[in-house]
């Protein structure tokens, strides 16, 4: 780790001064003739929101899916806390704590929102193998568990009083809320959402900018894909500009807010 | 509640014509819960059931006729060996999804019964094998042996494996199996993201659901005593799935119902000659347009609509 990066970490995560949890260098994803992401390198410290910005195209939800390994690279290295995570499975990375929401919500529609959360547990159930067929008292009290944790996280994302419903029946932003709820149940400790803030309304913009403060404050590591630049300002501690699969840009919000190139690629159109 | 039924129904129904169709009902749940398992939780359509059916049936008669294996041993031969070939069958297919399954599974049924047809140096092809035993006698210390050739017997023993397949079965998709197989049933993009390994649990439904229709099979060629091929031809797939969907997907109660109701009225039907078959034929297609949830949906329904008249009766008692 270079010094320049551990004290970049030291003035924004105190305690978290020892690691780069998130590393990435030359990244490159292709579909056909389209560069969707082009040589994009990253380092994520702990404990630091960490927004990914850019117009409409820029790269970001495949830069993204390539974090999270729905989609494998075409080129460049990846590593998270150290282990790294080229062809590795998107399963297997929510084993060292990778988690994700989707853009295009992705629920378990016919479950109620409960069964949404309880199978974010996949990875932490503690049941001896005979119990799945016998249940007997350890398998009561993973089921316990995971039930009341599951209904803290509802609490969490304001759905607890929404717990039996069917997940299709929820309204588009309580969707976008249960889907944080699910993938934290997976206990991760990079949770990536993507878009999180598309089709809420204000009132719902304040309460995720708001868990998503909370979330950082317990020491979790968030990455925010959005093109909603004003959201982003308030929340983000780092940001990333891409452009046309391109980096473009990284700092402090009022760096990237300062840079001309940014302004010219993305609030351009509008002033000049 | 359902042992005291399984127990009751052969003093009931006393004529060896219905005690057959009896058992004929336990094999048909056997075959319908399974098929529901791989189905109806983990989402994957599979229309080779028919194949996996025959080879339990095939495998463990075999084993008994030509190396003089135990029936019991033999059972639990071909239930493996039912089962080992679904996990294979979806070790190679479990990148398929949907129409395209169905069209993989279909085509693994379709070549095993062509094995079966014309292996005739192992299985006699359409000759068949004749004079297959009923399982041996159970001899319980201090009681008279339970001879397996009276049907009611051997109604008992279906039905008790029938009934405590499903109970395992429903304590299986109690636990969290059953959530992550629902999880891949909705989205197995979504459940990879949550940690959960698709393939690897597919395989596994694929598996379980293969290897109760195998048991199936071992029941089945012990009860009818000849095997020919034609018994586990692709139309038989169809018709264990028709069972899953007219009783209820996603359920375990739902395909034993369906499994009885498709069984029993054919023979209710009997009367009618040939029209029965368009009866049968119209009755699952009316059920699949309007009732999709099957008998079980039909019952909630009914269920709800009972609860709204009482919860009202009162209200309207007040004023």
């Amino acid at each position: 780790m270079t010094t320049a990066a551990s004290a970049r970490m030291e003035s924004r995560a105190p305690g978290a001064g020892d690691d780069i949890l998130f590393r990435a260098e030359g990244l490159q994803k292709n579909f056909g003739g389209v560069q969707a992401v082009s040589d994009i390198s990253l380092s994520i410290p702990a404990g630091v929101v960490f927004a990914v910005i850019g117009p409409n195209g820029a790269g970001k939800s495949t830069l993204l899916n390539l974090m999270s390994g729905l989609y494998q690279p075409d080129a460049g290295s990846m590593a998270f806390a150290g282990v790294d995570l080229i062809g590795m499975p998107a399963q297997r990375r929510v084993r060292y704590g990778l988690a994700r929401t989707f853009q295009k919500i992705r629920l378990f529609k016919q479950l109620s929102v409960l069964e949404n959360v309880i199978a974010g547990f996949h990875t932490h159930h503690d049941i001896p193998l005979w119990q799945y067929v016998f249940h007997g008292a350890a398998f009561r009290r993973d089921h316990g568990r995971c039930h009341a944790e599951a209904i803290d996280l509802l609490a969490f994302v304001g759905l607890k009083h929404r717990a039996q419903v069917t997940a299709s029946a929820l309204a588009y932003g309580e969707q976008r809320m249960l889907e944080i709820a699910r993938a934290l149940a997976t206990a991760p400790r990079l949770l990536m959402v993507d878009e999180p803030a598309a089709g809420l309304n204000a009132a719902e913009v304040e309460a995720l900018l708001g868990r998503i403060a909370e979330l950082r404050g317990r020491g979790m590591t968030v990455v925010v894909v959005e093109h909603n630049m004003d959201l982003v300002m308030k929340i983000a501690d780092r940001i990333l500009v891409m452009d046309y699969g391109q980096y473009l840009f990284e700092g402090v919000p009022a760096e990237v807010q300062a840079d001309s190139g940014v302004i010219a690629a993305y609030l351009g159109g509008e002033l000049q | 509640m359902a042992a005291i039924a399984i127990g009751l129904l052969p003093m009931i129904f006393t004529d060896s014509y219905w005690q057959t169709n009896l058992i004929v009902c336990a094999i048909n749940v056997l075959l319908a819960i399974g098929l529901d398992f791989v189905l109806g939780y983990a989402g994957q359509l599979n229309l080779g059931q028919s194949a996996f059916y025959g080879i339990g049936a095939y495998a463990s008669t075999l084993l008994i006729t030509q190396l003089g294996v135990p029936f019991w041993v033999a059972f639990v031969c071909g239930v493996l060996l039912a089962g080992v070939a679904g996990m294979l069958l979806s070790i190679f297919a479990v990148r398929l999804r949907g129409h395209y399954l169905a069209i993989a599974s279909l085509g693994f049924a379709v070549i095993t019964y062509q094995v079966l047809l014309n292996w005739i140096s192992l299985t006699q092809g359409p000759l068949g094998i004749y004079a297959i035993a009923p399982p041996p006698p159970l001899a319980i210390p201090g009681m008279p042996a339970i001879a397996f050739s009276n049907l009611g017997n051997l109604f008992y023993l279906t039905a008790g494996f029938a009934l405590l397949t499903y109970m395992l079965l429903d304590q299986l998709v109690r636990s969290p199996v059953g959530e992550t197989l629902t999880a891949i049933r909705e989205d197995e993009v979504s459940a990879a993201s949550l940690g959960i390994n698709c393939p690897k649990w597919k395989v596994f439904a694929f598996g379980i659901s293969s290897a109760v229709a195998g048991a199936a099979g071992c029941f089945y060629a012990s009860f009818v005593g000849t095997l020919v091929p034609d018994a586990f031809f692709i139309t038989e797939s169809f018709s264990i799935l028709a069972m899953v969907i007219v009783g209820g997907m996603g359920t375990l109660i739902g395909p034993v119902l369906g499994a009885i109701l498709l069984t029993v009225l054919p023979e209710l039907l009997r009367s009618i000659g040939d029209l029965r078959l368009i009866v049968y034929g119209v009755s699952v297609t009316l059920v699949v347009l309007f009732m999709p949830g099957g008998m079980v949906q039909a019952a909630r329904l009914v269920a709800e609509r009972l609860r709204r008249r009482v919860a009202a009766t009162p209200a309207k008692a007040k004023p």
